[in-house]
């Protein structure tokens, strides 16, 4: 047991005293201060027709718990899937497969480490919740409990089951880290899309969150005396200036099938990691590479001839970037499955087909998506393959590699839109063609900048997920390719934001070369 | 084709230097840098190849400060890292044309170039398949490939040897003297004889700070007349180490004969020839 704890301790301690988690925690406690809005804000996050809670301590522990539940299984899943590789990348595991350590014990230790992470984050923004109740406050008295009972029923149980769910899917496609990506959002939209009404619906509930919407609603509905559906909103709407009605929310007395479910739900996902523990690689995993081609290769093949260098054919200066514009290209190609690119295609084609708002609004956000871990690759990948010392003393890496790579990102993500762009330009709306454009330029900027400052991936792809999962929820904040009705200065702003952008990604480059 | 350091450091915190007050002077030929983990040497090549900043001094390269204009040094570098990464996806063709193109090297001459460097390295066979499926000395021949790729006038080779079996080794080094004739080459190793039977010039480092330099010769010079072998009984060995610095043990006739570095030998003591590597663990010790 001793020894099962300080691998997790350690584990944790090693994802924790990182940068990228420093950055995390610093952006989900500013995302966190915006669960609750102050009081004047323009936004909402939960609403129930005109009407919105006083802010008690019921109304804060439940709102930022029922918030922190969507929100963090949403990324918690992709700041914690990433465990099982770095044993792997790091030759750990293969350490870790020589010693007892039962598969179940070593992936139940990476649920916890997994886990605990999260609920570090979970512990700050608990936190932020009590200092904005004290912010906020309307003359209501701090009740403990009130922040607690939500936080343990309904976040923890959810965010445990992300954390082995974060395990399940390294174990089965710890390869690819694009169907992980790709496979939980899908997951995701489907949880959150079932709704529950009754009782028993409220136990399949993973984030917990629609037994509390329900009595929000009928709250409302007795203080309007309407039957009728109430109308709720959870998530960020903006622009919210019709005045809100307050009414008073004091808690729930969850039922005993409610808790038992939760519980179940935790027991279920043990039980569900127990089965994958029969199936765990163990760090018996081939290359990438498929074993046709391997056993094509002999390895054996050894010894350097006598070469001479006299006789070597002379090369000549070349500083152009077509060649490193081919390679990025390639790279970027073979980045992935080839189903991947099936996929792909088959958007290119739907840009093309379906109604033009619809490929606008929908389908060009999740074909961008598509490409998240070729985008995010793009200024990350000299690092993570241990090429940057052959990359960093380029010549003039900056002015021919960087540029190369921004280009080769870009241009992949304007052939992937060109049957929209075409088709924009053909009905003469050259605002909207012109946003796809600097849509394509901003999201490549964005991969290459969280990139060359977070040094990993991690944050981008987490960022790009969460702007996609609000594009495809037609939240217009989040539109960053002209989708929808915007003012005048729109095209300006997304124009600016891309020189701020790629300035930020060449200074802090700029920086790490002269460092 | 000159190398200049001058007073180099490099300073991790306010107590830590990788590098402290480091001068030599470099020409054409091999330069030999020895020294134990820890010494410097990885820093110390890692700011010649421009990866690093000095923290304080100047590196000159013929006369070119290379500190504030890297892309001097750049144009005309081979460096192979001690651990260097390759993309996985690309084959050994693709690879080298990347790195070429890095460097700012092109032509029509060089895919013939980079054909016959991969017959001479002997992946010829598999210059077609994904690096990835590559063994760890086969990885090591693409490093050295590409080092290879221009016409470089200062080569810098950090542990060059991990991932080679002995053949190759004497092969590498028959390469390494090739290169030498026209440029200067920059050696790192543990393994001392890597070094010395190529070497023109030797460093040794430790703690980050020179401790000698110069030829083999004069460095060997330190130890003349301080190297003996003696025969003892096995358990007395622990008692020995104490006394004196131990080079080497082997065993005969269920006894140890020991080399042993001393200013005044014990009795029955036979003195030896000094070699590089008696030299560099008295000057290390």
């Amino acid at each position: 047991m001793k020894s099962f704890l300080t691998i997790i301790k350690f584990d944790y301690l090693q994802r924790t005293r990182s940068y990228a988690f420093l950055i995390t925690l610093c952006a989900s406690l500013a995302i966190a201060y915006t669960f609750v809005p102050e009081p004047n804000a323009n936004y909402s996050t939960i609403r129930i027709s005109d009407y919105v809670g006083f802010y008690n301590s019921a109304w804060f522990g439940y709102v930022t718990a029922i918030m922190t539940s969507v929100f963090l299984s949403l990324i918690g899943f992709y700041l914690v899937n990433s465990s099982i590789k770095t044993d792997v990348h790091t030759k750990v595991g293969e350490v870790v497969a020589a010693t007892q350590v039962s598969n179940f014990k070593y992936l139940f230790s990476k649920v916890l480490s997994n886990f605990l992470v999260l609920l570090t984050i979970v512990g700050m923004v608990f936190l932020m919740s009590i200092v904005l109740f004290l912010l906020y406050n309307e003359g209501f008295p701090l009740q403990s409990l009130q922040f607690i009972k939500p936080y343990i029923l309904i976040t923890l149980p959810g965010l445990f089951v992300v954390s082995v769910l974060a395990v399940v899917f390294e174990v089965f496609f710890g390869k690819y880290s694009v169907v992980q990506n790709v496979g939980f959002f899908f997951v995701f939209m489907f949880l959150i899309a079932s709704s529950a009404k009754t009782e028993n619906e409220f136990a399949v509930d993973l984030f917990g969150s629609k037994i509390v919407l329900h009595h929000l609603e009928k709250t409302v509905g007795a203080i309007t005396n309407t039957n009728e559906t109430t109308f709720t909103n959870i998530g960020f709407v903006l622009g919210n200036f019709n005045k809100t009605n307050k009414f008073e929310f004091n808690g729930i007395d969850f039922p005993t099938s409610f808790i038992i479910s939760r519980l179940l739900w935790v027991a279920l996902s043990i039980g569900l990691l127990f089965m994958v523990s029969f199936v765990f690689h163990r760090f018996n995993i081939k290359e990438r590479v498929s074993v046709k081609k391997v056993r094509n290769i002999n390895t054996q093949a050894n010894n350097i001839q006598d070469i001479s260098l006299a006789s070597l054919p002379k090369t000549q200066i070349n500083y152009s970037i077509s060649s490193l514009l081919q390679t990025e290209f390639l790279l970027l190609f073979r980045k992935g499955k080839k189903w991947l690119w099936f996929v792909s295609i088959a958007g290119v084609i739907l840009l093309a087909v379906l109604p033009i708002q619809t490929a606008h609004q929908l389908v060009l956000p999740i074909l961008w998506f598509l490409q998240v871990s070729r985008l995010s690759n793009l200024t990350t990948k000299e690092v993570s393959n241990n090429v940057h010392y052959f990359a960093f003393t380029s010549y003039k890496p900056i002015s021919r590699l960087f540029v190369s790579q921004v280009f080769a990102g870009v241009t992949l993500m304007l052939i992937l839109a060109l049957p929209l762009i075409i088709r924009l330009t053909v009905l003469a709306n050259f605002t909207a063609a012109i946003s796809v454009l600097l849509g394509g330029l901003f999201i490549v900027m964005l991969a290459v900048t969280f990139g060359i400052i977070t040094k990993g991936k991690k944050l981008f792809e987490v960022l790009f997920f969460m702007i996609t999962y609000a594009n495809c929820n037609l939240i217009t904040f989040t539109d960053y390719f002209g989708a929808f009705k915007h003012k005048p200065y729109y095209v300006t702003q997304l124009f600016i934001l891309i020189i701020v952008l790629g300035s930020v990604s060449f200074l802090k480059r700029k920086h790490e070369l002269n460092r | 084709m000159t190398l200049d350091i001058k007073n180099v450091s490099k300073k991790y915190n306010k107590n830590k230097y990788g590098l402290k007050d480091f001068s030599i002077h470099i020409e054409k030929g091999i330069l030999g840098l020895l020294g134990p983990n820890g010494a410097g040497k990885s820093t110390l090549l890692k700011m010649i190849a421009t990866v690093n900043k000095p923290t304080n001094g100047v590196i000159c390269l013929n006369k070119n400060n290379i500190v504030s204009d890297p892309n001097y040094m750049r144009k005309q570098l081979g460096f192979l890292p001690q651990d260097f990464g390759v993309y996985p996806n690309l084959n050994a063709y693709e690879f080298l044309e990347y790195m070429a193109a890095m460097k700012g090297v092109g032509g029509d001459n060089l895919k013939p170039r980079i054909t016959q460097l991969l017959e001479g390295l002997n992946l010829i066979d598999s210059a077609k398949k994904p690096i990835g499926s590559y063994s760890g000395g086969m990885k090591q021949r693409v490093g050295i490939a590409q080092v290879l790729l221009n016409n470089p006038k200062i080569v810098i080779f950090d542990e060059p040897t991990v991932g080679l079996d002995p053949q190759e080794r004497v092969r590498f080094r028959n390469l390494i003297s090739d290169l030498a004739n026209d440029c200067i080459v920059i050696l790192s190793s543990h393994i001392v004889s890597d070094i010395d039977t190529i070497a023109d010039k030797v460093a040794i480092m430790k703690n980050g700070e020179l401790l000698s330099h110069g030829n083999q010769e004069d460095i060997i010079q330190n130890v003349t007349d301080k190297i003996f072998e003696t025969t003892i009984a096995k358990e007395d060995l622990t008692t020995f180490k104490t006394e004196q610095t131990v080079v080497s043990t082997s065993r005969k006739n269920n006894q140890l004969v020991v080399r042993y570095i001393a200013n005044f030998p014990v009795a029955n003591a036979i003195k030896k020839e000094a070699n590089l590597e008696d030299a560099y663990l008295y000057l290390t010790r």
